[in-house]
């Protein structure tokens, strides 16, 4: 039959194929992602997608990314090498699945289980398909995995380091049982798992499947050629950017657990020829609180950055880490080691994003946008039933986003960290949960200025409808806030303001809250986000610029003549 | 004598059908130009005397590309206070995870045009506070004032009340009489502001130039003594009056793609799909020159959705479920800085349109590679009326891919053609599988001016069970239009737990959503013939719903646990999973009124004796990936019921020429569909 003539035929023209075969595993993780977003039950996977998804080479060499949260696709990679070391490649058997969350090998916290699978052909391992997503529970300290306060990871929740759940397809019970008996909510985990499960099964069948069309060696070639690409492209960017060390720096506000203390970040970026070298010396040593962040997952945001500094739009591979080193001194806020605390790791990896950007700005002023609001976010909860109504509710807040060369940036924005994640429309948090919000606007004034502004942050102003309700904030980058870059201005912090316009007006900064109030009914509350840092010289606004934020209300005209030299 | 007018990017098409003969006849006008005059051009040119005809079906692409050009009319919004900047916060997520420079796009309406007036409603409808009606005044006269033509309304927590909304718009009747005016519980009861509020503007947004666009219309169909319906596709698939369409134009998102799905749900019918064993599900290609519209039958029902967004713009409203992949003839091939060959998603459009065409084209477009390998006859183009210049093409091709990748020009020709099927099939198997099917559990239906030179190959990348292409393929889209029926959707967000609910509960909330609407249901005369209900649901704690039908059992039942049984199973069909034991909620009420109309009835074609040898009108040899074939080129209009042939092959008609494998069988059917089939 022709068409099986067809369908075995030798790769054509190699360049076509090389293509048709980079297009089918970017489709094949895109095909895991529709099978795990539909199959999930955490509503953290399928409706915040915080996950990541990807393919690796049988050398754990990435070769195709879902979506999903940036870092977590770059850490994928370097947790599967770990594992290979750990294992060995030869004893991977058909059939097998493999958990991982050790934040030192995985990059993150615990929460953020790797799920991976060898793919076999021919009776050979040809690649892994692998799902880093959010666990509903892992049975630490705290429910869901963000405790606040943990001094040492033994307090996070179960950790294991790449252990057989399947064993060639058989389940390997008694682990299922301890984990299902540790976690809070068994029956989300169980079916979390099935789902990643599946996700990963999907992955494997598309990778056989393009095996059988195209020969294992072709596809293995085809990757090859394809990291060679990427590779040689980002060496060309590379090479564009100026020779030199150029260095940012700046301070956390707090680690959690010790109070007063600013903790240092520190970057320095080598441009050598086609080569970066990003080194983290001088940021300081693991801090007693939770906020560490493993070298792991440091190099993750940094190859993240520079790829999205680079070439945003094309999928990610291993051809895009070849030109890139990360280093850091051992055991510090960015280079964590067993057994600092990670659990509230995502303040800094937001940090280490933005710095990156800030040291690169002199050289590529084009590439970096000035600094954006910071993680800011809140909870609400009464838990007591003899106290009213038991609910939860929280979420991360939208801020502003950092100005860049050509715009203003972005208004009302979620935090680069949390990627795809939307916020909860007002009539949806009013038809659930024992509160009110009472205004939902515009931050005016919380931007720093420039040629270009930064993008406002925002206020959500709440009323209380029910008694006895505490609250948790999430809040960072407040000394040092979110910086401008080429002339333009920070801008500011963002604030927590309860009881306002009452005696007992209180407003909370740089501390977090935790288990603060109680809340009555009818008490008021203002969220207010900052915005982002400004970029180029305010005197070089665009006066055009200047009169649609007059005429819209974003700016006073005693401010545009003061900050921005408007005479009109 | 029915008629349809359906407007799409190149050409508007234009079908006459004579239901007592059954006989079809088409015509295409290049859609350049202003569109009434096109319309009116058209149907001038079907010879025929408008007061015979009793009804015209028009889908219009007027709604969208206002939207896509941004160059609608200038809207004022008036909020409820507090929440004005909702428009331009929106829902704060970055779609574009690696892109750091990622902004919303630009609210339609800026902030000064944005008013907020005191008054406020809870959840369940509750008046907390008044409408400030001074405040309301003043803020149209303001908006007034301002120059704006249309004003839009949109209140916190008015699907549940539309109380407030109602009395302001009365506010500004009163105060701006010259101006439109458009409240969100007219347009969508369902919550969520940000989303709701969008609508609602869109739909101001649109207006004034829809409103323009069929008055002229009707006014000209008028003079030249038309009588019968005028009647518009909708985003639904559902038809409604030209009348209602004004008032509603943000139900015309999807109005031109829409017909040639209705029509393949019907071709289905017409070839007993839905009765027969197996295979009972559809895939829909239109394949156009720049993207490619995909859409699933599923056991003869378009799957549909109740929300979609246009450039990033969400809008609430029911809608065909079409995914649109920028990949057709027009895409154009290039070669990334890494020296990957790339297509798409650019396009060479119909303006210069691809180098054969010799219209200023100098990029290689899908379409050059397909002239170059002998698919496209370059003297029989849209059968003779246009000739394609194939060296040019040739040339291209050589000097921009070949060349740079080491090819010969037919590698290179072949490797463009192959990438851009199996991107095709990529983008349709993902949309397959996203929404829980497998293609292989598809029959496939392609149509548009491209479908015939994609079909084959998607058949077999996809392993699809059959592909169908219709007769005058191109103009099928313009067919399916006759094929709708009339249809309103009332929708009504109304959260309640399913457990402790009986059926008399539900069925009061269903009578009391109708009996606000009545009005509208009786209006609209052919709308009495049904009405189905519907209910989003979902487990207690979750954000997504899944829509389920309510049975007229459902509404007399003690309580509701056959509806939370058939809840559980869509869930498991669409997440894969279920919770029996977990509570559920209904969060949204649909009610839907249909006016069934009279299909039209397709001539079948007389069985014949004559083989298919006779519709041959000779060869020529076309380069597949696999080599050199020498192809049978057949004469579609001489192919008759019964003829059969196997490729690989050429079939060649007006609008449309379609390519056959090697290892695919044609057979013709009654209705004079080619029925493509391959072993698997």
């Amino acid at each position: 039959m022709d068409k099986l003539k067809y369908k075995q035929l030798k790769p054509m023209i190699d360049p076509i194929t090389t293509q048709v075969i980079r297009n089918a595993l970017v489709a094949a993780a895109k095909e895991m992602q529709a099978t795990l977003v539909k199959t999930a039950h955490n509503p953290l996977i399928y409706e915040v997608q915080d996950f990541g998804i990807a393919m690796t080479n049988a050398q754990g060499e990435l070769i195709a990314e879902g979506s999903g949260l940036p870092g977590f696709l770059a850490c994928i990679p370097p947790s599967i090498q770990a594992g290979i070391a750990k294992i060995g490649l030869e004893n991977f058997n058909d059939g097998d699945v493999y958990l991982t969350n050790e934040p030192y090998d995985t990059g993150t916290h615990i929460s953020d289980t790797l799920v991976y699978t060898p793919v076999f052909f021919d009776g050979q391992v040809v690649a892994f398909s692998a799902i880093m997503a959010h666990w509903a529970d892992m049975g630490g300290a705290v429910s869901s995995g963000w405790c606040t306060w943990s001094t040492t990871i033994h307090q996070e929740g179960l950790i294991f380091s790449h252990l057989k759940l399947y064993d060639a397809g058989t389940l390997n019970r008694p682990l299922y049982d301890l984990i299902l008996k540790n976690v809070r909510y068994p029956d989300i985990v169980e079916g979390d798992l099935h789902a990643k499960i599946a996700a990963c099964h999907t992955g494997t069948r598309r990778v056989q499947a393009l095996c059988k069309r195209y020969g294992a060696n072709s596809i293995n070639d085809a990757m090859q050629t394809v990291f060679d690409q990427a590779e040689k492209r980002m060496r060309r960017e590379i090479e564009a950017m100026p020779d030199g060390t150029y260095t940012a720096e700046t301070y956390m506000d707090y680690d959690g657990v010790v109070h007063g203390e600013l903790r240092k970040i520190s970057v320095t970026v080598n441009i050598s020829g086609d080569e970066m070298h990003i080194d983290w010396t001088g940021t300081c040593e693991a801090t007693v609180g939770p906020i560490n962040h493993p070298l792991v997952g440091t190099e993750a945001l940094c190859i993240t950055m520079l790829k999205s500094l680079t070439m945003p739009d094309d999928p990610m591979n291993h051809g895009h880490y070849r030109p890139l080193t990360v280093t850091a001194p051992p055991n510090t806020m960015v280079s964590a080691e067993y057994p600092a605390p990670c659990d509230s790791y995502g303040y800094v990896a937001e940090m280490i994003v933005h710095l990156i950007s800030r040291a690169l700005a002199p050289v590529l002023p084009e590439r970096c946008p000035a600094c954006s609001y910071q993680m800011a976010a809140f909870q609400f909860y009464q838990t007591d039933p003899h106290k009213g109504d038991v609910f939860t509710y929280g979420e991360p807040l939208d801020g502003g986003g950092g100005a860049f060369h050509t715009d203003d940036g972005a208004t009302g924005i979620m935090f680069l960290g949390n990627g795809d994640a939307p916020n909860v429309p007002v009539e949806v948090v009013e038809t659930r949960y024992p509160v009110r919000v009472t205004r939902y606007a515009i931050n005016v004034g919380s931007e720093g200025v420039g040629k270009f502004r930064g993008g406002m942050g925002i206020i959500r102003d709440y009323e209380v409808l029910t008694n006895n309700v505490l609250i948790q904030t999430s809040n960072e980058n407040t000394q040092y806030p979110p910086w401008g870059l080429n002339g333009g201005s920070e801008s500011g912090a963002s604030k927590f303001v309860f009881w306002p316009g009452t005696d007992k007006e209180e407003t909370y900064v740089t501390e977090r809250v935790s288990d603060y109030g109680p809340f009555h009914i009818g008490d008021k509350l203002s969220f207010q986000t900052t915005g982002g840092g400004g970029w180029g010289d305010p005197k070089e606004r665009d006066p055009k610029m200047i009169e649609d934020d007059l005429q819209n209300g974003l700016i006073t005209l005693k401010q545009a003549q003061e900050l921005y030299g408007y005479s009109k | 004598m029915r008629l349809s007018v359906d407007v799409g990017g190149t050409f508007v098409d234009f079908v006459k059908f004579d239901d007592s003969t059954g006989e079809i006849t088409i015509e295409k006008v290049p859609s350049s130009g202003k569109l009434a005059d096109q319309f009116m051009d058209g149907v001038g040119r079907l010879n025929l005397e408008l007061k015979d005809v009793e009804t015209i079906v028009h889908g219009s692409t007027l709604v969208i590309n206002t939207i896509v050009q941004e160059r609608g009319a200038k809207v004022g919004l008036i909020t409820t206070h507090g929440f004005r900047d909702v428009l331009e916060l929106g829902r704060g997520n970055r779609p574009e995870i690696y892109n750091l420079f990622y902004k919303q796009p630009t609210p339609l309406v800026p902030r000064y045009l944005r008013y907020e007036v005191a008054e406020r409603l809870d959840a369940q409808g509750e008046v907390l506070t008044q409408l400030d009606e001074a405040q309301a005044r003043q803020a149209v006269r303001d908006l007034a004032a301002q120059g704006v033509d249309a004003i839009a309304i949109c209140f916190l927590h008015a699907y549940a009340n539309p109380a407030h909304e109602q009395q302001m718009k009365k506010i500004v009747q009163e105060e701006f009489p010259d101006g439109l005016v458009c409240i969100s519980s007219d347009i969508v009861r369902e919550f969520r502001e940000f989303e709701r509020t969008s609508t609602t503007v869109i739909n101001a947004y649109t207006q004034p130039q829809v409103d323009k666009y069929l008055t002229e219309l009707e006014a000209r169909l008028t003079a030249e003594n038309y009588s019968g319906s005028f009647n518009i596709m909708q985003s639904s698939g559902g038809i409604t009056s030209a009348q209602n369409a004004k008032i509603a134009p943000v139900r015309m998102i999807q109005s031109g793609p829409a017909g040639g799905v209705i029509g393949a749900v019907e071709l289905g019918e017409a070839i007993g799909l839905y009765q027969a064993e197996g295979i009972k599900n559809l895939v829909s290609a239109d394949v156009g020159g720049t993207t490619f519209d995909v859409a699933l039958i599923v056991d003869g029902q378009a799957l549909e959705k109740s929300s979609e967004k246009i450039n990033r713009r969400p809008i609430l409203q029911p809608s065909i479920d079409i995914v649109s992949i920028g990949a057709g003839g027009g895409s154009i091939a290039w070669i990334d800085p890494e020296g990957g060959l790339r297509i798409g998603p650019h396009s060479a459009q119909a303006d210069p349109g691809p180098i054969c065409f010799g219209l200023g084209g100098t990029e290689p477009t899908v379409t050059d590679a397909q002239v170059v390998l002998g698919y496209l006859d370059p003297e029989y183009y849209l059968g003779k009326r246009m000739k394609l210049d194939k060296q040019a093409a040739a040339n291209a091709i050589e000097e921009q891919i070949a060349q740079p990748l080491g090819l010969t020009l037919i590698e290179a020709a072949n490797g463009i053609i192959h990438l851009t099927n199996m991107n095709m099939a990529l983008a349709m198997r993902q949309m397959t599988i996203e929404r829980g099917y497998d293609p292989r559990e598809f029959s496939f239906v392609c149509f548009g001016g491209g479908g015939g030179l994609f079909v084959s190959a998607l058949l077999e990348e996809l392993e699809m069970k059959e592909a169908i292409v219709p007769l005058n393929p191109a103009i099928f889209s313009a067919w399916g239009l006759l094929n709708a029926d009339y249809r309103e959707d009332f929708n009504r967000t109304t959260v309640f737990d399913l457990v402790g609910m009986t059926g008399n509960d539900l069925s009061a909330a269903f009578d009391k959503l109708q009996d606000s609407e009545q009005s509208q249901i009786t209006n609209n005369q052919p709308l009495a013939t049904s009405l189905q209900r519907f209910a989003d649901c979902r487990y207690a704690g979750q954000e997504h719903t899944v829509t389920v039908p309510v049975l007229d059992e459902d509404l007399t039942a003690d309580d509701l646990s056959r509806l939370k049984q058939r809840f559980d199973t869509a869930h498991e069909h669409a997440y894969a999973h279920a919770l029996p034991d977990h509570p559920a909620e209904v969060v949204n009420l649909r009610l839907r009124a249909l006016g069934v109309t009279t299909k039209p009835q397709l001539k079948k074609m007389a069985q014949t004796t004559t083989t298919a040898t006779n519709a041959q009108k000779g060869s020529r040899t076309v380069y597949f990936d696999s080599g050199p074939a020498e192809c049978a080129v057949y004469d579609r209009a001489k192919l008759a019921a019964g003829n059969s042939f196997d490729g690989p092959a050429i079939v060649e008609e007006w609008t449309s020429t379609i390519l056959i494998r090697p290892g695919q069988m044609v057979s013709v059917d009654e209705f004079g569909n080619l029925r493509i089939v391959q072993e698997l």
